[in-house]
């Protein structure tokens, strides 16, 4: 290439790299900064007196007993699901395989709304917890359950082609020595998909951490019982409480960002797994 | 430990008793039965569910000063749970079994609804004031200064005139809104319409719908995103103005000529009360919200005019409520059944002017 | 006999059952377990939603496309996510092309903060956009003075819709980059082509499929997204009413059997295109 091409080339670079630092700055930077400054404008104080405010102590609370229920729930029975969809062969796998994606594909209301009418006076599941005095909607089994649903795909997804790729030789060869099946999951097919379900949890948390649309629905705002940290950013709006909405959200960005360090981690470690295989 | 322990079946089984455990502990700590009906639980929580308008004069004074109240009496700790929403929406969900051992709502009819599914059982009526605790007027609130001039009902449907309020469906504010429209309208208030007309009346309502550009879902969510900027007037509760000026803001209300007396109601949901074994206690709180002291809390937090209709339309101009020229009562209009029927059904001249209004 | 089938593969049997049998189960009771949490888990949701809205024929269907502003929610809905996913497409094309192919400082803090919307609540993304755009603000209220609204209205959906689904073309786009033998390029560059001759002749070609899956990935995330766009666009019935925020007025409303049809033609539309999203990412792995 002539020396003023490549100059020309060079500044097209240079002028594709400022395009995307601008999208870049316009849409998160600039934003992320502007809460910062919005939440501690009042001062540093404010961020220690808002976490001092009984709801605002269990919305975080309940935003976490959430979180860990659902990573537990969907990263066990996350790895179950991509083991059968990568190992067996059977009638009905690419409709099981379609059933992962479906969260993907649906709005938090819808999965509310669902939850709403399988569980309240009329809806099929009604009968069966309400015959045992057991509270679904407006409670935290609900609000359980639609995160659930919302984060199923996570793990299944990143676990998937980990499984696809690599280990089925290792696992033969470790069953033809003789171990156990459960003997060579865990000492082969893990570590192999380790960082897979690592990055799966990190994801799956802060989808957990940041649902809104679905528990808006179920969950009954009932203060400092069915609140969500999100949940009470939004009530905080609405009481012209916005020094305390503002501080809550900077929180739960900042624990964004050290899970999205995490994400970064896992997936790092995930592609280099995957590629020295 | 037999190998099935070790195997996908032991965690599976781990995690499933958790997540029963967990419901089981949430829900019987939700105080719908189980903890609240042991004797010795402490504190015991009785489920609040409220209107969108009164959380300050219930979250800050009156429930604090209730549960403190009943400690000194009866040394024993109550708690309350509060979950504030539309008016028409909480009663739905309380049907649809939210936990409510108290409901506080925007009117009557909301009260019905949870009384027709059964849940209150007790003639709630007969509470003093016919079971009502608090009172406003339907104002304007408009931008400082009242830069477009709106006065009354018809210049709300001038063109270019935006205006707020929230959705008949979920709000009870409402509500009150479009039936202090069409009384006024009927009654001769509004400039330009006869008295008893009601095909003017219809046309008054039609013009107002067409000017609304957001159905909110709370009394609350109405004013507040006029609040942000948008239109140029929001159709509210004298109460709520008077808290946004509390808060700071610069709210500024209009009061047309005429208004409905707006009537809040307390019910006790004995079902659940009984369930969750405070019914003692419910009552005792809606007592309480009769009683001086607590109507007290209500007016210094801009809520009652007085549930006597004379008395509100004097108002106390010293202290902010400006005279109302014409107060008129649901009674006035024929009731509530009439009124919902005519205005609120499917069919209604209300619904139809919003659907129309688009 | 026993004898010689229990000493098949080197393996014996353990435990009180013959080996084969306790495979099987093993075999079973795993998929029983997929198939039961799938079912359960998400099944039967979707099960209820469609049941619900059209469980009664078509009625409800009509009954929430005939209330205001219904059909104008569907379309802004549709038009806001099909202009933030061809934002994207084209922003995340070229951040993926950065992050590839081009040494500077920072390259890795930039590809951290592409992933912020991956973590961060769409509800504190709506609210950053309100500190930053809204009336009070410093941005915002320079063009409010000049007469432009930038919150509550479909400029601050698109704006919100762009921020969310940044992430994803990028994600989708950037392993196929890395990919690429950077010869194929250089040789062209030696054969006198131009910078961009060489990527429309021989790395769009080859990243094609992978941007047009992450952008139909991006327009089925936009479609239902709610927590950022119920905060920053007024939700005016007709204006800047979302197909979400509709399905939510209505679920608030007690019309859960309207809810659930708009609901289900939202996710028709979705669904439809996160199954093509996947057929083309696999065959794009089949051929690779």
């Amino acid at each position: 290439m002539s020396t003023t091409a490549k100059r020309g080339a060079r500044g097209g670079h240079a002028g594709i790299l400022a395009a995307c630092l601008l999208y870049v700055g316009l849409l998160l930077v600039l934003p992320l900064a502007g809460i910062v400054w919005t939440a501690l404008k009042p001062g540093l104080h404010i961020v220690s007196d808002t976490l001092r405010e009984p709801d605002v102590r269990h919305a975080l609370l309940l935003t976490f007993q959430i979180a860990v229920i659902t990573v537990l729930v969907t990263t066990f029975f996350g790895v179950i699901v991509a083991w059968v969809l990568v190992r067996q062969r059977f009638h009905g796998r690419s409709f099981l395989n379609a059933l992962v994606d479906l969260p993907f594909a649906l709005s938090p209301v819808t999965v509310g709304l669902a939850c709403f009418v399988l569980f309240a006076p009329g809806g099929w599941l009604y009968p069966f917890f309400n015959a045992r005095g057991i509270q679904i909607n407006f409670a935290l089994p609900s609000m359980v359950l639609v995160t659930i649903f919302i984060c199923i795909p996570f793990t299944i997804r990143e676990v998937v082609p980990v499984l696809e790729e690599i280990g089925l030789d290792e696992e033969d060869a470790s069953r033809t020595l003789g171990a156990s099946v459960w003997h060579t999951f865990r000492k082969v097919s893990l570590p192999n998909i380790r960082w897979a379900i690592a990055y799966g949890i990190a994801l799956s948390t802060a989808r957990a951490i940041g649902e809104i649309g679905a528990v808006l629905i179920v969950s009954g705002l009932i203060q400092g019982r069915t609140e969500t940290a999100t949940l009470f950013i939004f009530r905080a709006a609405e009481e012209r409480q916005l020094p305390q909405a503002y501080v809550v959200a900077l929180l739960l960005a900042a624990i964004s960002i050290v899970l999205l360090l995490a994400i970064e981690t896992f997936h790092h470690r995930q592609e280099r797994e995957m590629h020295s295989a | 430990m037999p190998r099935w322990v070790y195997s996908r079946l032991g965690p599976a089984l781990f995690v499933a008793i958790a997540i029963v455990a967990t419901a089981c502990s949430s829900s019987s700590s939700n105080a719908s039965g189980g903890g609240n009906c042991d004797p010795s639980a402490s504190p015991k929580f009785i489920n609040f569910v409220a209107y969108s308008t009164p959380r300050e004069v219930y979250d800050a004074k009156i429930l604090p000063a209730f549960v403190k109240l009943w400690k000194t009496e009866h040394d024993q700790t109550i708690q309350f749970t509060e979950s504030y929403a539309g008016s028409t929406t909480q009663a739905q969900n309380v049907v649809n079994g939210q936990p409510a051992d108290v409901v506080a709502l925007s009117l009557a009819p909301d009260v019905q609804t949870i009384q027709d599914a059964g849940l209150i059982t007790h003639d709630w009526t007969q509470a003093p004031d016919g079971g009502m605790v608090s009172s406003s007027v339907v104002v304007f609130d408009v931008k400082p200064g009242n830069p477009k001039g709106l006065k009354d009902w018809n210049d709300l449907t001038k063109d270019g005139v935006q205006v707020l309020t929230p959705d008949p469906a979920q709000s009870g504010g409402a509500r009150w809104n479009l039936i202090s429209l069409w009384g006024s309208a009927l009654r001769g208030d509004v400039p330009g319409i006869a008295k008893g007309d009601e095909a003017a009346a219809t046309t008054l309502m039609q013009g107002v719908t067409k000017n609304v550009i957001a159905y909110d879902k709370s009394a609350r969510d109405s004013i507040q995103n006029f609040e942000s900027g948008n239109g140029d007037v929001a159709i509210t509760y004298e109460n709520e103005v008077k808290t946004a000026q509390a808060a700071g803001g610069d709210d500024t209300a209009v009061y047309p000529k005429g208004s409905i007396l707006i009537e809040n109601p307390v019910a006790v949901v004995d079902k659940n009360a009984q369930k969750d074994c405070v019914e003692d206690i419910a009552n005792a709180f809606v007592d309480y919200l009769h009683t001086k002291e607590a109507k007290a809390y209500y007016t210094e937090t801009g809520f009652l005019r007085s549930t006597d209709p004379k008395l509100a339309a004097a108002g106390d101009p010293a202290n902010g409520y400006p005279a109302i020229k014409d107060l008129f009562t649901i009674q006035d209009l024929g009731g509530w059944d009439a009124l919902d029927q005519k205005l609120f059904s499917d069919n209604g001249i209300a619904t139809q002017a919003i659907a129309q209004g688009g | 006999m026993s004898g010689v089938a229990q000493q098949v593969d080197g393996r014996r049997s353990r435990g009180f059952l013959p080996h084969r049998t306790a495979a099987a189960l093993r075999h079973f009771a795993l998929r029983g377990t997929a198939i039961v949490y799938l079912g359960l888990m998400v099944a039967l949701p979707v099960a209820a939603v469609l049941t619900k809205g059209f469980g009664d024929g078509f009625d409800a269907f009509r009954d929430a496309m005939a209330r205001p502003g219904a059909w104008a929610a569907i379309r802004l809905t549709l038009v806001t996510s099909t202009i933030a996913a061809g934002v994207n497409a084209v922003m995340g094309t070229m951040l993926a092309w950065v992050l590839v192919r081009y040494r500077f400082p920072g390259r890795r803090l930039l590809s951290t903060i592409v992933d912020i919307p991956l973590a961060i609540p769409t509800l504190v993304t709506g609210l950053m956009i309100l500190a930053l755009y809204g009336p009070n603000s410093v941005i915002g209220g320079f063009f409010d003075d000049l007469g432009i609204r930038i919150v509550f209205t479909p400029i601050a959906i698109v704006i919100a819709l762009c921020t969310v689904s940044l992430p994803l073309v990028v994600r989708s786009v950037q392993p196929v980059l890395q990919e690429l033998d950077p010869a194929e390029e250089e040789a062209a560059a030696t054969l006198g082509a131009g910078p961009r001759t060489t990527f429309r002749r021989i790395v769009f070609p080859a990243i094609r499929s992978a941007v047009v899956a992450g952008t139909l990935l991006t327009f089925s995330r936009c479609l239902g997204e709610i927590g950022s766009v119920i905060l920053v666009s007024g939700n005016r019935t007709g204006r800047t009413l979302t197909a979400p925020v509709f399905i939510f007025q209505l679920t608030s409303q007690f019309r859960p059997a309207e809810a659930a049809a708009v609901a289900t033609l939202l996710f028709a539309i979705s669904f439809v295109l996160v199954l093509v999203t996947t057929r083309i990412l696999r065959r794009k792995e089949a051929a690779a």
